[in-house]
Order: C-alpha cells, then sequence, then structure tokens
C-alpha cells in the first residue's frame, strides 16, 4: 500500500523575472516500511521533491497524498500539525535548536503532543540510548560533534514513532565511519519499526542500504 | 492551550537562560532605565506639586480656612468663634487674622502691602512659620513696635535680585515707616525676617495682635480669616463636616479647596509635561525592545524554520518570544524600582533645591503601577511584531535564514 503517492507534480520558483522549473510532472508511489533513497546530481531537484512530500513547501500544482490524504488542501496549521504527528526530519546540517540540550531537543516533541512531562522525558532518554548517547543528555549542540549531533536529529526524528522519516542528506556533513553508523541506524530502525524512510543521497554507496531508489533529472523521476 | 503555553514558556525560558547573557542583561537595563525615566520625571513633579500642598499647608493656609460669610468683610465676635472652633473634635488650633492696608518706607523704597496681625501663641500652634526665620525672632504676644517680614519684602540691596518690589535688603534691627490706611503712622523695629520659601508667605508681613489693637485704638474682635489646624489622623474633609454640623455659619474651606484655583494651572501643565515624557519614554521603550527582538528573531531566523519545520506551531513560536520580552519587561521594571526607591532615599537626604523650596521625589503608587503596566503591554508589542513577521515566513526561507 503506498504510503506516499505523487502525482503529475510541478514546483516552479520565480527568480526575479525567470521561472525556474525545479518539478516538471513527478509522478511516484512509496510503499509503507520501505527505505527509498532519493538520487540524482545536484540541481536535479530532490531536495524540492522531498519537501513536498514531507509538507515544508507547496507545490505549484499536482497532488501529493500521505496515506490516503490529500495534504495539499491542508491549512498551515493542519501542516504543522500533521508535520508533528506523522513525520520525523533529520536535516544535513541536523537542524537542533542551539539552546536546547541534547534530551531537551529530542523530548520537546512528545511534550508538544501534550504527553506528560515524565513519560516525554523517559521516551528521549530510551532513543538516545539506543543512538548512543546517554552519556550527552545534558549538552549543548555546539558542544557535540557532527556525528554526534546528527544522531541526536535521528532521536529527535523518531521520538514520536512517526509514519514517516524523511532525511535530507543526513550524511553529507559527515566523515565516512559515521556516515556509516548513521546509514546502518537508519536501516536498524527501518527494520526494527517498520518505519517508511525518504532519504536524498548522493553517494553511490549508499545505496546498498536502500530498498529502492528514485533518480531525479531535470525535475523527473526515473526509478532503479 | 495549556500544553501550547507549555511550549512556549519552556523555549523561552531556555532561549533566554542559553543565548547571549550580555544581549540579554543589556535589555533589562535598558528597560530598567526606561522605567526609572518614566518614574523619575514624574517624581519630582510629584515632588514639587508635594511640595506647594506642604507649603500651603505649612504656612500659607493650614488645614482648614474660615473666611466671612458671602459679602461680608469681617468675622465678628473672633474671640468667641476660635474658643468655639477649638472645641470642635479634629481641630487641633484656630489662629486668628486680622488685615489691615499699610505702606512701608524703608530709606527710599517704599511698597504697599496690607500688614497682617496674629496672636503668635495661637500662629505657633496652626502654622510653621515660626520655624523658618531666616534671622532674628519670631513675634510673642506682649511685642509691641516690633514687626516681622518676609524675605521678599526684606528684599535686596541690588534691585535686580528681588522677584518683588522690596524694602531694599532690610536687616534685623532696621527701623521701617509703616503708614496704616487708618491715618495712623508709626516707626517699627524688626524682629525678625522669614524665609518659607513660598512666595505668597514670603511677600507678607506680621505684627502682634496688640499692636494692631494700639494702631487701631480699640479692642479687636473682628479677623478677616481663621486658618485651623487639624488633629493628625483626620481628615480635612471629615473636619469641616464636623465644623458645620456645628453650626459654625462662616465659610468653611479646606485648603485645597482653597488653593485648588491657586495650583490647578500649574499641576494640569505639570501633567501635561509628564504626559508628553511618558509617551515619548514608551515609544523609546517600544523601539528599542522592537530592534532588540528583531535583531534577535533575525538571528534566530534559522531556528524559528527548524521548530517550524519539526511541527511546533507558529503561535507557540510567537508566544514564546512575547514570554521571552515579557520576562526581560518584568525583571527591568523590577530593576528599575529599586533604582527608583534608591534614588527616593538618595533624594530625602539630599533634596533638590529650588527657588520654592526643596524637592524629594515623590511617586505615587498608581503612577509606579501604571507605568510597569504600560511598559509590560510595550513590551509585549515589541515582542509580538519581529516574532509573528519572521514566524509567519515560509519554512523553507526561514531555514535558509
Amino acid at each position: 500500500m503506498a504510503v506516499i503517492s505523487v502525482k503529475d507534480l510541478y514546483r516552479v520558483y520565480k527568480l526575479g523575472k525567470v521561472d525556474v522549473h525545479a518539478l516538471n510532472g513527478v509522478t511516484l508511489d512509496i510503499t509503507e516500511g520501505e527505505f527509498v533513497g532519493i538520487m540524482g546530481p545536484s540541481g536535479s531537484g530532490k531536495s524540492t521533491l522531498l519537501y513536498q512530500m514531507s509538507l515544508l513547501d507547496r507545490p505549484t500544482s499536482g497532488l501529493v497524498t500521505i496515506q490516503g490524504k490529500n495534504v495539499g488542501g491542508l491549512t498551515d496549521h493542519q501542516r504543522t500539525r500533521f508535520r508533528l504527528n506523522h513525520c520525523g526530519y533529520v536535516f544535513q546540517d541536523y537542524a537542533l535548536v542551539p539552546e536546547l540540550t541534547t534530551e531537551e531537543n529530542v523530548y520537546l516533541l512528545p511534550m508538544a503532543q501534550g504527553k506528560p512531562d515524565t513519560e516525554s522525558i523517559d521516551t528521549a532518554r530510551e532513543i538516545l540510548g539506543k543512538v548512543g548517547l546517554s552519556n550527552r543528555l545534558s549538552h549543548l549542540p555546539r558542544e557535540l560533534s557532527g556525528g554526534e549531533q546528527q544522531r541526536v536529529a535521528i532521536a529527535r526524528a523518531m521520538v514520536n514513532k512517526p509514519d514517516i522519516i524523511f532525511a535530507d542528506e543526513p550524511c553529507a556533513n559527515l566523515d565516512s565511519v559515521n556516515s556509516k553508523r548513521i546509514l546502518e541506524l537508519f536501516k536498524e530502525l527501518n527494520q526494527e519499526n517498520g518505519q517508511t524512510i525518504v532519504m536524498i543521497s548522493h553517494e553511490d554507496e549508499d545505496i546498498e542500504y536502500f530498498d529502492r531508489v528514485i533518480r531525479i533529472f531535470d525535475g523527473k523521476n526515473r526509478e532503479r | 492551550m495549556l500544553t501550547d503555553f507549555k511550549i512556549s514558556f519552556f523555549l523561552a525560558v531556555r532561549m533566554l537562560r542559553r543565548s547571549s547573557k550580555t544581549g540579554t542583561l543589556l535589555t533589562i537595563f535598558i528597560i530598567a532605565m526606561v522605567f526609572t525615566n518614566m518614574i523619575f520625571l514624574s517624581s519630582v513633579i510629584g515632588g514639587s506639586i508635594e511640595l506647594m500642598n506642604e507649603q500651603t499647608v505649612d504656612f500659607y493656609i493650614s488645614n482648614i480656612i474660615i473666611k466671612p460669610k458671602e459679602d461680608i468683610r469681617f468675622i465678628d465676635n473672633t474671640s468667641s468663634l476660635v474658643s468655639k472652633v477649638n472645641r470642635i473634635p479634629g481641630v487641633s488650633h484656630a489662629s486668628a487674622r486680622y488685615e489691615l492696608g499699610a505702606s512701608l518706607n524703608h530709606k527710599s523704597n517704599e511698597i504697599a502691602l496690607p500688614v497682617i496681625a496674629f496672636n503668635p501663641d495661637d500662629e505657633k500652634l496652626v502654622t510653621k512659620i515660626h520655624e523658618m526665620m531666616k534671622e532674628g525672632q519670631f513675634l510673642t504676644r506682649e511685642d509691641r513696635g516690633q514687626v516681622i517680614i518676609g524675605n521678599y519684602v526684606a528684599g535686596n540691596v541690588d534691585e535686580s535680585k528681588d522677584f518683588f518690589e522690596s524694602l531694599g535688603g532690610v536687616k534685623t534691627g532696621d527701623s521701617i515707616t509703616v503708614s496704616f490706611v487708618n491715618g495712623v503712622s508709626k516707626d517699627y523695629r524688626i524682629k525678625g525676617i522669614f524665609q518659607t520659601k513660598s512666595y505668597q508667605t514670603d511677600y507678607k508681613v506680621f505684627i502682634s495682635w496688640n499692636e494692631m489693637e494700639e494702631v487701631l485704638g480699640y479692642p479687636l474682635d473682628q479677623s478677616n480669616e481663621l486658618l485651623v489646624k487639624t488633629e493628625a489622623g483626620t481628615t480635612e474633609k471629615e473636619v469641616k463636616r464636623t465644623m458645620l454640623s456645628y453650626g459654625i455659619q462662616e465659610q468653611v474651606k479646606t485648603w485645597k479647596e482653597q488653593a485648588g484655583g491657586l495650583f490647578d494651572e500649574s499641576i494640569e501643565s505639570f501633567q501635561i509635561i509628564n504626559n508628553i515624557t511618558l509617551i515619548v519614554s514608551l515609544i523609546i521603550a517600544i523601539i528599542v525592545l522592537f530592534i532588540i527582538i528583531m535583531i534577535k528573531t533575525l538571528h534566530n531566523k534559522r531556528e524559528i524554520g527548524v521548530l517550524k519545520a519539526i511541527g511546533i506551531d507558529e503561535d507557540i513560536i510567537i508566544q514564546s518570544y512575547v514570554i521571552q520580552t515579557l520576562i526581560i519587561g518584568i525583571l527591568g521594571i523590577t530593576i528599575g524600582f529599586c533604582i527608583i526607591q534608591t534614588l527616593i532615599a538618595y533624594f530625602l537626604a539630599y533634596p533638590i533645591e529650588f527657588p520654592d523650596g526643596n524637592v524629594s521625589l515623590y511617586v505615587e503608587t498608581g503612577i509606579m503601577i501604571e507605568s510597569a503596566v504600560l511598559l509590560i503591554i510595550a513590551s509585549i508589542i515589541a515582542g509580538y511584531l519581529p516574532a509573528s513577521r519572521i514566524a509567519k515566513e515560509e519554512i523553507l526561507t526561514a531555514m535558509r535564514g
């Protein structure tokens, strides 16, 4: 069953008087529990596609359906709520809140869902333990290495047990050892929890971790 | 709703605690200064008004004044009225005054002024003029041929230093000639010069009641006014009501009623100045806070984008910035309050010297609360506007910083 369905998706940006066609009619389905890689050269539209699917941006035209629901019709508040309850995000530059400690960055989300503080903290600590950061709970992001920060971001993406995790080149700023560790972590979480993971990558060696690769060229998709 | 507030508060406290301490402390300091500025001028004005009120009660009118009935020049049977008033509950003491027009001469200087007679023993219990002798001594009941004059009446040898026409710098012990309107002309020795710094009082001339009887040539049982000192712990309005209930037929006015017209315009002008200062201070506070929060939110633009991306509602984010400015505002106001209290203590010990008297700071609780509330509202506005502007941006635009 398709957890994400994209049909005739177009995204046109205005750059001054010039229209930039970032997506030119992408159509694809992602099945529940899949670990999908989106690959393609720089400027091909990978990130734009991910942003449309993950409700971080609105397409110029086309349809995005998540779990059978047309998310195009949602208001900004509904989209925010949807992201909180159904999606997890991992960004290339970690995107942690600098004033929050490791555990605060993670338990912020269950707290925002209205879960009790103790439950939120316990869940955050449990997940941070899984990603090997039990000894870094009260550290601020600036006190962590790049690899550690990315693991905090993964823990944050996992903490609400989202249906889908969107990862935008999560290993781009990491060395090969940390990249491998992060990819193994994603694979492990995908296999253990059956969560759908959509990840952008431009490294061919990452392909072995993906169930399927969607290649994007000039704003159009080509699957392998 | 409660969860939203909890998250906003959680974010606000952590952002305040862990963001630039210098910036936060500087902002708190600015708010403290703005609050001090808002209160300081109004408290100086309040102090001036308070001084005017004190001078009016202590040197000019006392607490209550009794005047002759409408269209009648004198209060007759003054001695019995004084005795009657002295027996009224709430009255500490009454003193009668009688005025007679005169011209005063010293060498080539001549000024026209009414000479006022009182019983010095009564007067001492009603006003504090006797405590303000610049030189010489206050009158006694037995004094004959002696006069006490105000500082402005005595004047200066250098006329350019005088506010009013004067006797050209007379001193205690000098002799002046007083020509009364009843034709009597007499030389008087200046027994003392008083300086209350209230111009209404310092341009007066007093002699004893016995001396006035000698000038008039008959026992005097008339007066132009009775000054009444009320007992501590009573209000003038209460005592006035009691006096009326005791059958006082003359006009009875509290000092506020009597002096109202005298000070209303000054107070109104002071209030206009005060309101302008208050508005300017508030505008400064809003602009300063707005700039600081704008810089802070622009600096945190990416973070705001991230929070929105991971599912934190923009209202929660805006609320967290408003809470931050609210906390900054409250801390600033608290520090400003401490500064004001220190200034009050300082100026109580070392009052500001004005020509009309020494002014201490006088802060009305109402003005303090009003200023604090206005500043808190300003903080909320200054926090809300920039935060909402950034928080309403597209997620990806905000995340790009």
